[in-house]
């Protein structure tokens, strides 16, 4: 696979005349959206004044003030749509191909919300779920597929009022393991732990009714950084073997972010948490910049990464 | 009721749950053994096979051959104690380490067939050995930890349990296997 000081170049490089393109493109939507925004705040204000005269309630108030910064966020969403489409149809469509051709990559659609489901790695069911970016493919032989993944639960109070919480929001990528197994085993950030301290927080760690057993690994770094549960204690071992939990714990070093994983089915999920959309262009900042640049390539480099850096491609004799 | 009463009550529930903890840990070591046992059975299984493959051109390691033999038919008698298995294992995981290192000195055997599907199962059945022996030694020392410390290490030791050993994870265990270096 491709390095990220590789993936640099071309994207500097080969890249660059349509970076250029793009980014005068960006420069006159960036004036555009300056000045339908001031025009857009003013007719608010100006309303916010009439209302404010007539003395209305402050729940209406309140309202107002959603209702402004809704609106607002859908307007601007509207005025990017065309720029965020060519910039994953020129930039992002590229970079997927650079570093594996055999990668398809569909911007509008995410992974199956049945994977979420299945993976186990929340116990709690999503009433919506949206994403985009997705991408899927075969690499050395394995198969793996990743999206942008935001699922939400719906709740309600004692009014009737409908409001929506985050479960997940980030990267969700599956792809085959390559060991053979039967049961599930979950491994989660240690928050109870690093909350609470070792007494208290391993008791509850040992009392979490809506997971399987608890599962004490003998690594006592990749024990302070995650918890594992599983439904049988030496299979949880047989997957995460020290050379694996090694792995784990690097990638979350690297990845920077909460880091959930499951093993079900036969299948390796993970799902890292970003809570923002990745591969969003914002029009605000330049793609020429560096840290915007590297934002893109190392979240993308991460993901389809997974099969060479946890060694997924070594496939064991039970899986030939 | 009356508060002494009240008393006794929460001290003989304290006295349940401490007991009932003690014996489920125990079971809990019974049991993972249970499955260390299974997976070691496999690897004997595969012994007669690998010995006979091959015993026709190894010549300078007639002495290991034997000596696995050996160790196999012995862990096939039964009533043999949890210790003794445990010293059997770790004598049977050296001398087929370095049968697997001495093949890699014969050409004929590295090219056959039945030897590398037998390499491959092996290396299948240590990795569940050391994942079992890895359980296994989570589950003793939780069950160690309960007779020593206080209050359970009372009620354990007026139920005359014993500390129990665990495995030793040898150090070449803890590498990481490179498969393709193996059977290259």
């Amino acid at each position: 696979m491709k390095s990220i000081s590789e993936l640099t170049d071309f994207y500097y490089k080969t890249l660059y005349p349509t970076l250029e393109v793009l980014e005068k493109e960006r420069e006159t939507l960036k004036h555009r959206v300056v000045v339908i925004g001031v025009i857009y705040t003013l007719c608010c204000g100006l309303v916010a004044l009439a209302f404010l005269s007539a003395n209305v309630g402050f729940d209406i108030f309140v309202f107002f003030i959603v209702a402004y910064l809704a609106v607002g966020g859908g307007i601007y969403k509207w005025l990017i749509s065309d720029y965020a489409k060519d910039f994953k149809h020129k930039i992002i469509t590229p970079l997927i191909k650079e570093i594996d051709n055999n990668l398809q990559y569909t911007p509008e659609l995410h992974i199956p919300s049945d994977y979420f489901t299945r993976s186990k790695i929340f116990t709690s069911k999503p009433d919506r779920v949206s994403g985009n970016d997705f991408v899927r493919g075969k690499i050395d032989g394995v198969s793996i597929q990743f999206s942008d993944f935001h699922a939400e639960k719906r709740h309600k109070d004692s009014k009737g009022r409908e409001s929506w919480s985050t479960i997940f929001q980030g990267l969700f990528i599956v792809s085959e393991f390559h060991k053979h197994f039967k049961g599930s085993t979950v491994v989660l950030p240690d928050s109870a732990q690093s909350t609470f301290g070792d007494l208290i927080g391993s008791f509850l760690q040992a009392n979490n009714f809506s997971r399987n057993d608890l599962v004490k690994m003998d690594n006592v770094a990749f024990e302070k950084e995650f918890v594992v549960y599983g439904t049988d204690q030496v299979e949880a071992r047989y997957i995460l073997s020290h050379t694996l939990m090694q792995k784990l714990l690097h990638f979350k070093k690297r990845s920077k972010h909460p880091l959930y994983v499951s093993f079900r089915g036969g299948k390796i999920y993970m799902a890292i948490e970003y809570n923002k959309d990745l591969f969003e262009p914002s029009v605000f900042h330049s793609l020429l910049k560096y840290k915007i640049a590297m934002e893109y390539l190392n979240t993308l480099h991460l993901a389809i990464g997974i099969v060479e850096e946890l060694k997924l491609n070594q496939k064991l004799w039970s899986k030939l | 009721m009356s508060t002494p009463m009240i008393i006794l009550i929460v001290f003989i529930i304290i006295l349940v749950l401490m007991y009932n903890s003690l014996v489920a840990k125990k079971n809990q070591v019974d049991n993972i053994f249970a499955s260390v046992d299974t997976q070691l059975k496999k690897r004997y299984n595969l012994i007669p096979n690998l010995v006979a493959s091959v015993s026709k051109y190894m010549e300078h390691e007639k002495s290991i051959l034997e000596e696995i033999t050996k160790l196999r038919s012995e862990a096939n008698r039964p009533n043999i104690s949890d210790e003794h298995k445990m010293a059997l294992d770790a004598k049977m995981s050296s001398a087929l380490g370095s049968i697997m290192v001495a093949v890699e000195n014969y050409p004929e055997l590295k090219a056959n067939e039945n030897v590398i599907h037998l390499q491959h199962s092996l290396s299948e059945v240590e990795e569940q050995i050391a994942a079992a022996r890895r359980a296994y030694n989570q589950a003793v020392t939780d069950y160690n930890n309960a007779l020593e410390q206080i209050p359970t290490n009372f009620m354990a030791n007026a139920m005359a349990y014993k500390r129990k050993q665990v495995f030793e994870i040898q150090e070449n265990e803890r590498k990481n296997v490179n498969v393709k270096e193996l059977f290259n």
